[in-house]
């Protein structure tokens, strides 16, 4: 039973089959249409079911409300296709497109539409796609060229051509796309040297549809130059290197400009290398410096304050200070000429007032008329022997006068015939005054009165007051004193006494030229080696 | 073709007035191409929003009012013509347009289907109709004064011409025709100028 069933079955299975292979013939339809330069176009049918028997496929189209014509041409476009020709293709035309397909079966067809033949352009992809590395100039770049498909016609207008260009690293994802219209080049500048490049153009006609993509087209972006970059890094490293040597060899002076020594102390006028050469007398002035000390109206009682000697009983009944009396020049050295000194430097305490600026002016008058006394007195003065005493030398008197004449200083160089005995009180100046910025000198014509006077009185004895420190030099701040050092007639001390170019001995210009001590200096220096009050202390001696 | 400024030359007059009618050709196929381009745009959204199905048995004999003209429909057609032909179908093509353009943007004014975007667009496209007239029928003129074309051309404002338009014909149209209609008959126009131009000053960017 069951095997009678089955068979049964069987048998209508197959008689099934054998009904279906005589059905209707598969229907033809058109799959694509295509205009790939806008003056032709071509259409593709699949064929349907044809049962294995041999068909034959026919299209015939129809334009606008004209009568069906047959397919042009079957071969052109290839296998199930039709071609239609230049003639044959009108745009903005609507076409009807049959195809039928006929074998044993029967026959069957299908209708296509074609409103307009505009929306099947698509042309063909780009051809001759060159891609050249461009080294020369700062940067290599890529400049690619390619040409529209040949079977295009740009010449005439009717078919305007635009491309679209893509390009990306072989390793990486992502194109990036140029739209050009219908430019035929690109440089490609933004490139990584060493990379490979893929390179793909397309193009399109008048807002129909884009062609494929060409065939990738790769290119090698060549390395940087390694001599260059030998080159380079060799000219960076030698400054470097030079640099660093450099500042290795003067990391003293590196510290020192960086860190800059804290400086030491230092006195403003005190030349440190004068000091090592050891003058006293420069470092005294260094350290006083220029300070003019303001020189106080000494009371004169204080300036006078010498111990009179004397042998005249007289003069030792009398006071100095009160007497004004000219008393007996007898008297050693500074005694008469100090109390006549006294006697003119005291004569009224008005005198003080010359402490005030406004007698400067009368205190340089006197100065000059010192000088010109002093002068006179110098070109008068003749050298004169003296026993024991240094002759006055006329040489030196003249070098002194020269000097004179060049400073305002005063040294009263006492005539020679106006001591008649005894050391000659050759070379002093009686302090008058001192102020702060002068010091009055005796006037010369007193001193010499002094003198006359003491001649007068026929006292034989004027010494020279060796008590004295000597006038060296006045110029127009201060006066230079000499420091004695020792009282005595003119004897070979007087080689210590700071001689200066007003002494007498011939060999005076070059023991002033030797003499080394406090006052050879003197000259220039503005000091007067003194307490600041000025006080000329004289060693008293007998 | 590169866009040159007209200019006044002075010394070669002909070389002078050449250059200045390739800047005229450039400036309307630019127009042409704007003008097919909303054409399109619009067409385009009507199908999208209001046909259900493209393949609609009837649309094979749709009815442009412009069928009448004799138009080239190739390459080889627009360029064995005479240019005063070629020239004439431009121009009856561009007067056919006019009155229907503007009668459907004062549809689309009124009706609320269509968005604002749309209407501005079929304004602009009534607009352009106009202009682009004016701008062929100066090149026409040049043409002629140069000596390109003969006066045979006559004056496309005549009452003769705007009988063709005023035809009731086009009031049959639907919406949807029309906009079919004017996107081809605008693409005719862009190409007929540039066929135009390349036979007449071809040394101009052809």
């Amino acid at each position: 039973m069951r095997t009678r069933s089955c068979l049964v079955m069987l048998c209508v299975l197959s008689a099934v089959g054998v009904c279906s292979s005589t059905s209707a013939l598969g229907v033809p339809y058109i799959r694509d249409c295509r205009s790939p330069e806008k003056e032709t176009f071509s259409c593709w049918w699949e064929p349907g079911y044809d049962g294995g028997l041999p068909t034959q496929y026919r299209l015939y189209y129809q334009k606008e409300k004209e009568s069906f014509k047959e397919c042009p041409d079957y071969v052109s476009a290839g296998e199930n296709s039709c071609y239609f020709n230049k003639i044959h293709t009108s745009f903005w035309v609507e076409y009807t497109l049959r195809v039928e397909a006929i074998n044993a079966l029967g026959n069957s067809s299908s209708v296509f539409e074609i409103p307009d033949v505009m929306i099947y352009v698509k042309p063909d992809p780009p051809v001759n796609v060159t891609v050249l590395v461009n080294s020369t100039g700062p940067t290599p770049y890529l400049q690619i060229k390619w040409r529209p498909p040949p079977n295009v016609d740009t010449k005439s207008g009717w078919a305007t051509i635009k491309f679209e260009l893509r390009h990306k690293r072989n390793d990486s994802d992502n194109w990036e796309t140029f739209n050009l219209d219908s430019r035929e080049y690109l440089n490609l500048y933004n490139i990584e040297p060493g990379a490979l490049y893929m390179i793909q153009v397309r193009c399109m006609l008048d807002g129909g549809s884009w062609s494929d993509w060409t065939k990738t087209t790769f290119a090698k972006m060549p390395d940087i130059e390694k001599p260059l970059w030998i080159l380079v890094f060799a000219f960076c490293l030698i400054p470097l290197l030079a640099t660093i040597c450099i500042l290795a060899l003067k990391r003293e002076m590196l510290k020192q400009w960086v860190l800059p020594p804290v400086p030491g102390p230092k006195i403003r006028g005190v030349d440190v290398q004068l000091l090592k050469s050891g003058r006293t007398e420069d470092f005294a002035v260094a350290l006083i410096g220029n300070v003019n000390f303001p020189m106080k109206m000494v009371p004169v009682d204080q300036v006078e304050e010498y111990l009179l000697v004397s042998d005249s009983k007289e003069w030792l009944l009398a006071d100095p200070y009160t007497s004004e009396k000219k008393k007996d020049p007898m008297v050693i050295s500074a005694g008469l000429h100090l109390e006549s000194e006294i006697q003119r430097g005291e004569p009224s305490p008005g005198q003080n007032a010359w402490d005030k600026a406004g007698d400067r002016k009368d205190e340089e008058e006197r100065f000059e008329s010192n000088v010109s006394q002093s002068e006179r007195n110098l070109l008068n003065m003749e050298p004169m022997e003296k026993p024991g005493c240094p002759s006055v030398d006329q040489a030196a008197f003249t070098n002194a006068t020269q000097s004179l004449a060049h400073s305002s200083y005063v040294d009263i160089q006492q005539p020679e015939n106006s001591w008649e005995a005894g050391p000659t009180p050759t070379d002093y100046s009686r302090v008058n005054e001192v102020n702060g910025e002068a010091i009055v000198i005796l006037n010369s014509k007193n001193v010499s009165d002094g003198s006359d006077v003491q001649r007068q009185e026929g006292s034989g004895e004027v010494s020279a007051p060796d008590d004295y420190s000597r006038v060296k030099e006045v110029n127009s701040d201060v006066v230079f004193l000499q420091k004695h050092e020792s009282v005595d007639s003119c004897g070979k001390k007087k080689e210590e006494r700071c001689t200066g170019w007003t002494n007498q001995k011939p060999t005076m210009p070059r023991e002033l030229e030797r003499s080394k001590g406090p006052c050879s200096e003197m000259i220039g220096n503005g000091y007067v080696d003194s307490a600041p009050a000025f006080t000329v202390q004289l060693p008293v001696q007998v | 073709g590169s866009m040159k400024a007209a200019s006044i030359c002075s010394s070669d007059q002909a070389g002078c007035h050449f250059l200045s009618l390739a800047n005229l050709f450039d400036r309307v196929i630019q127009h042409s191409a704007r003008m097919h381009g909303i054409s399109n745009d619009l067409h385009s959204e009507f199908e999208l929003y209001f046909l259900p199905s493209k393949n609609q048995i009837g649309r094979v004999n749709r009815n442009c009012h412009t069928s009448t003209i004799l138009t080239p429909n190739g390459k080889e057609y627009a360029q064995r013509i005479a240019r005063e032909e070629l020239t004439e179908v431009i121009l009856k093509l561009l007067v056919a347009w006019r009155d229907p353009l503007w009668h459907f943007h004062q549809n689309m004014a009124q009706q609320l289907t269509f968005s604002h975007f749309s209407s501005n667009k079929s304004l602009e496209m009534s607009d352009m109709v106009h202009e682009l007239q004016k701008g062929v029928q100066k090149v026409a003129e040049k043409m002629q004064t140069l000596g390109i074309i003969s006066n045979s051309l006559g004056n496309l404002g005549s009452p003769k011409a705007l009988l063709a338009s005023d035809g009731a014909e086009w009031r049959l149209m639907n919406d949807y025709d029309l906009l079919y209609c004017f996107r081809r008959d605008s693409n005719k126009i862009q190409n007929y100028l540039k066929i135009l131009k390349c036979r007449t000053v071809p040394e101009h960017g052809c």
